[in-house]
């Protein structure tokens, strides 16, 4: 018998498949549950706009200066513009309660882009999943750089299920 | 009795040929494509709630040493002969070496669309359709070495930096940490350049296309580049014996870990499966 990580006894048997609901359930709970601890640090983080410098070594200590709104009129909080001939569109949806700290929607010429956030405060798509970026434009930016020539991102409705943008388990319940 | 995975740069014709077959039979009965979603579902970000088992996570390594368990399980039902080989990019670094050769993977994709037009993977042979792919596409697409704006593999100071730490892991066990073998080899990096990038994440960039995005198990070479990370470990385990996975227990509930990493003894989701028991499956398989 195993241990699992809600501390509950485990005895599952069955086909992965099954336990992988459990997983996502679980995960939504969290979800709902504790998204006050990460409060206000989106908003922060999500009003940078790419930056353009270098660091170097492997060592830590990359803390984003504060910086202006997107400069297109929309605020911190939402971008539209046109990049490599793609239509970026984003928004942070406003949070709803206090449990909850918003989460960003984009589309690249119409079609989502799930974006996820990392512990340091920096974002990643995914079309671009093994490293991240100072902040969700600069993501979008870099998911499109990405994208081959007349490749689009595949509509949510074409694949019926939320796992296409990153799994359950993400910020799109 | 163990059986070997070796060095694809080292396989026979005839394995090669039965390799690719076997992974041709996977995908043709539905079964390779469930491997794609699985790992899809799998991806928890470490800045999100929720417990992390794949990446950015100490589990890591136990996690994708099963993921391949369970794919050449798979793929010894179709031929037991077969085994996953693995690709080592510290040797075999040419866009046109192994695993890049039409008996194997196929190549680089065209500059135009990045599709890969040759080998048994190629879109046209009509064995490997993507259909759980983050664009709309349905050819494997590659951008080897990134043509824009070129980037280089990990290099064996790169993988003896990770193999030289002793510590497995360290709170708070995610994407963050600077120590640590586990973070070294998965390789979250900070800042841009080249720093953003490290051994496994870089491997990801290198190969680029499917491989760069929440799909990458789209692209074969997963595997081989798995197997190569999942050897790294073994070497890392031969070098620092008194040394075991960490965290060995869970963080407690005053922690911002509770509940969010997998410790030494609890389950390993979706298995029902620790850490602890996969730290050695010497008995199933060795590294040639």
């Amino acid at each position: 018998m195993v241990v699992s990580v809600d501390g509950a006894a485990d005895v599952t048997t069955g086909p992965a498949r099954k336990a992988r609901r459990g997983t996502r359930r679980s995960a939504l709970r969290g979800l709902l549950g504790a998204t006050a601890a990460l409060a206000l640090a989106p908003l922060v983080a999500a009003s940078r706009p790419a930056r353009r410098q270098d660091s170097h070594g492997h060592g830590h200590g990359h803390v984003p200066a504060p910086a202006p709104a997107l400069g297109l009129g929309l605020g911190a909080n939402a971008f539209d513009e046109t990049y490599l001939g793609r239509h970026l569109l984003g928004r942070l949806v406003p949070p709803v309660g206090v449990a909850d700290t918003g989460r960003w929607e984009v589309t690249v010429d119409g079609r989502p882009l799930h974006l996820m956030r990392r512990a340091d405060g920096t974002w990643l798509s995914m079309v671009d999943h093994y490293r991240s970026y100072a902040d969700p434009l600069e993501a979008v930016r870099a998911a499109v750089d990405e994208l081959g020539p007349g490749q689009m991102l595949r509509p949510a409705a074409a694949t019926g299920r939320h796992t296409h943008m990153g799994g359950d388990h993400g910020l799109h319940p | 009795m163990a059986y070997i995975r070796k060095d694809v740069s080292t396989l026979t014709t005839g394995e090669r040929r039965r390799f690719v077959r076997a992974l041709l039979e996977l995908k043709r009965r539905g079964e390779y494509d469930e491997f794609v979603r699985m790992h899809i579902d799998y991806y928890t970000s470490d800045g999100e709630r929720g417990l992390r088992t794949a990446h950015m996570t100490p589990s890591f390594l136990p996690w994708h040493r099963r993921f391949l368990l369970d794919l050449e399980k798979a793929l010894r039902r179709v031929d037991p002969s077969v085994t996953v080989p693995y690709w080592d990019w510290t040797r075999d670094r040419a866009t046109t070496s192994v695993p890049w050769t039409a008996d194997l993977l196929g190549g680089n994709g065209r500059r135009s669309d990045r599709q890969v037009m040759t080998g048994p993977f190629a879109h046209a042979t009509g064995n490997w359709t993507i259909r759980d792919g983050v664009t709309d596409t349905e050819f494997l697409t590659r951008d080897l070495g990134r043509a824009r704006d070129p980037i280089g593999l990990p290099t064996k100071a790169d993988v003896e930096w990770a193999l030289s730490d002793p510590v497995y892991d360290v709170s708070p066990w995610d994407s963050t940490v600077t120590r640590g073998f586990r973070n070294k080899l998965e390789g979250w990096g900070t800042g841009r350049g080249s720093t953003a990038w490290l051994n496994h994440n870089r491997v990801h960039r290198w190969v680029g296309g499917a491989m760069v995005g929440g799909a990458s198990v789209n692209d074969p070479v997963f595997w081989l580049h798995h197997a190569f990370i999942d050897l790294l470990w073994t070497r890392w385990q031969r070098r620092h014996r008194t040394h075991r996975y960490l965290p060995a227990e869970p963080p407690l509930p005053d922690s911002s870990q509770f509940r969010r990493v997998v410790a030494r003894h609890q389950r390993l989701p979706p298995w029902n499966v620790t850490p602890d028991q996969l730290e050695d499956a010497g008995r199933i398989y060795r590294y040639a």
